[in-house]
């Protein structure tokens, strides 16, 4: 799997939604993405990339294209 | 049956008990039981489950006595309730109302009494739940339980919706709580799980502490004092099997709890302990008799030694 495809199915799988809504998603524009919806995502992310995510960046992870921004600072490209 | 592991552990402990509960445990439950209702006495954090069972959600306010009124109304009626208040307000304030509605009639009401213990020591000492245990066990036909993490809190709250009788359930610390439990295993009420073996001491812990005994264990290791540690999640009906292989086999209880030492875990541990014959010394490791000075729940606890350290340093100090 690519870390495109890893990235797409932590959102799919954390937030129990489909690929295609992924790009461009932010928190709170679809009820599934609540703060425990978010947890959840967290969750997936940090297992699917093997790392374990700093609070501040857990919070600032705010949409789709935040998050890969984000993942930069662990050593994870999201081409 | 929810899957348990790793990485759900980790989200778990971020939700912290109650948020696992609400957000995970009784949403979980509400897909195949329609009768399952959650009561607030304004609790916040429920967002999840109000917006997903709206018609199963009732906030009453800042009312703690009013909430068990209502939810043993709804019991009554056949649901199976869940209400949640502050831990301090809701067992001192409520008391009478849960006693004679829970205890007494015996509506299926389960109490989820959250920021107890100290967690919410910064609002100051009346937020201060440590008399909860001592409060809720007095009282006849109460269950009460106290988990280790919100792996045990969601199992938890699975299992005391299977029996239809009244509970209180200590809901210790905010978010991220320790974990204790990453994988699934076998929860049972008023059956304690043994977490660790050892021959110097048996250190019997509750709610978040039990933690902090298996990391007291590991740094008595260290020093050469094997300890056994134990998750007595359920303060009544107390694990009288386990206690009676427990007395048998060391020389050293030790209790820990986030709660007063008089009336709680320490109390119903010593008086099942003062019918044997023979039984072993016992250290009351809790809030002793005295307010100190109120802050951050890690402050507060370190005053009563209430940590890893502290409760290392208490047992090698014992053991000498």
């Amino acid at each position: 799997m690519t870390n495109r495809e890893k990235y797409v199915q932590a959102f799919v799988e954390g937030l129990e939604i489909n690929a295609d809504q992924t790009e461009g998603l932010a928190y709170e524009a679809i009820p599934e993405w609540d703060s425990v919806g978010h947890m959840n995502l967290i969750g997936c992310l940090e297992e699917a990339f093997d790392i374990m995510m700093e609070t501040d960046d857990i919070i600032e992870l705010n949409s789709f294209e935040k998050g890969i921004e984000i993942l930069k600072k662990y050593g994870i490209t999201i081409a | 049956m929810l899957e348990i592991n790793k990485r759900i552990a980790r989200t778990w402990s971020r939700f912290g008990l109650m948020g696992a509960i609400s957000a995970v445990g009784i949403l979980d439950m509400c897909k195949t039981n329609p009768n399952i209702c959650l009561v607030s006495a304004d609790t916040s954090g429920l967002d999840r489950f109000k917006n997903t069972y709206p018609d199963n959600y009732y906030s009453v306010g800042i009312a703690e006595q009013n909430m068990i009124g209502v939810s043993a109304g709804l019991a009554s009626e056949g649901n199976c309730v869940f209400a949640t208040a502050y831990a301090s307000f809701l067992t001192s304030r409520a008391h009478e109302f849960i006693r004679q509605n829970l205890g007494y009639l015996q509506y299926n009401v389960k109490l989820l009494g959250f920021s107890s213990g100290v967690a919410a020591g910064t609002s100051g000492v009346a937020h201060w739940s440590i008399d909860d245990l001592a409060l809720m066990r007095a009282i006849p036909g109460l269950i009460v339980l106290s988990p280790a993490d919100a792996v045990e809190a969601v199992k938890m709250v699975e299992k005391v919706a299977e029996v239809s009788c009244p509970a209180y359930i200590k809901l210790s610390g905010g978010k991220n709580s320790p974990i204790v439990y990453e994988d699934d295993y076998d929860f049972q009420i008023g059956k304690a799980v043994t977490l660790r073996e050892g021959a110097d001491a048996a250190i019997i812990a509750t709610g978040l502490l039990v933690k902090d005994a298996l990391d007291a264990s590991e740094l008595l290791q260290e020093e050469g004092i094997s300890c056994t540690v134990i998750d007595m999640h359920t303060i009544k009906p107390l694990d009288h099997a386990l206690l009676d292989r427990v007395f048998e086999t060391h020389s050293l209880v030790v209790t820990v709890e986030e709660h007063s030492i008089i009336g709680g875990l320490g109390g119903a541990v010593a008086e099942y302990k003062a019918t044997k014959e023979c039984a072993p010394r016992q250290i009351f490791m809790g809030i002793t008799d005295e307010f100190k000075k109120t802050g951050t729940r890690d402050y507060i606890l370190g005053q009563y030694g209430l940590n890893a350290n502290g409760i290392a340093k208490t047992i090698q100090n014992n053991l000498k």
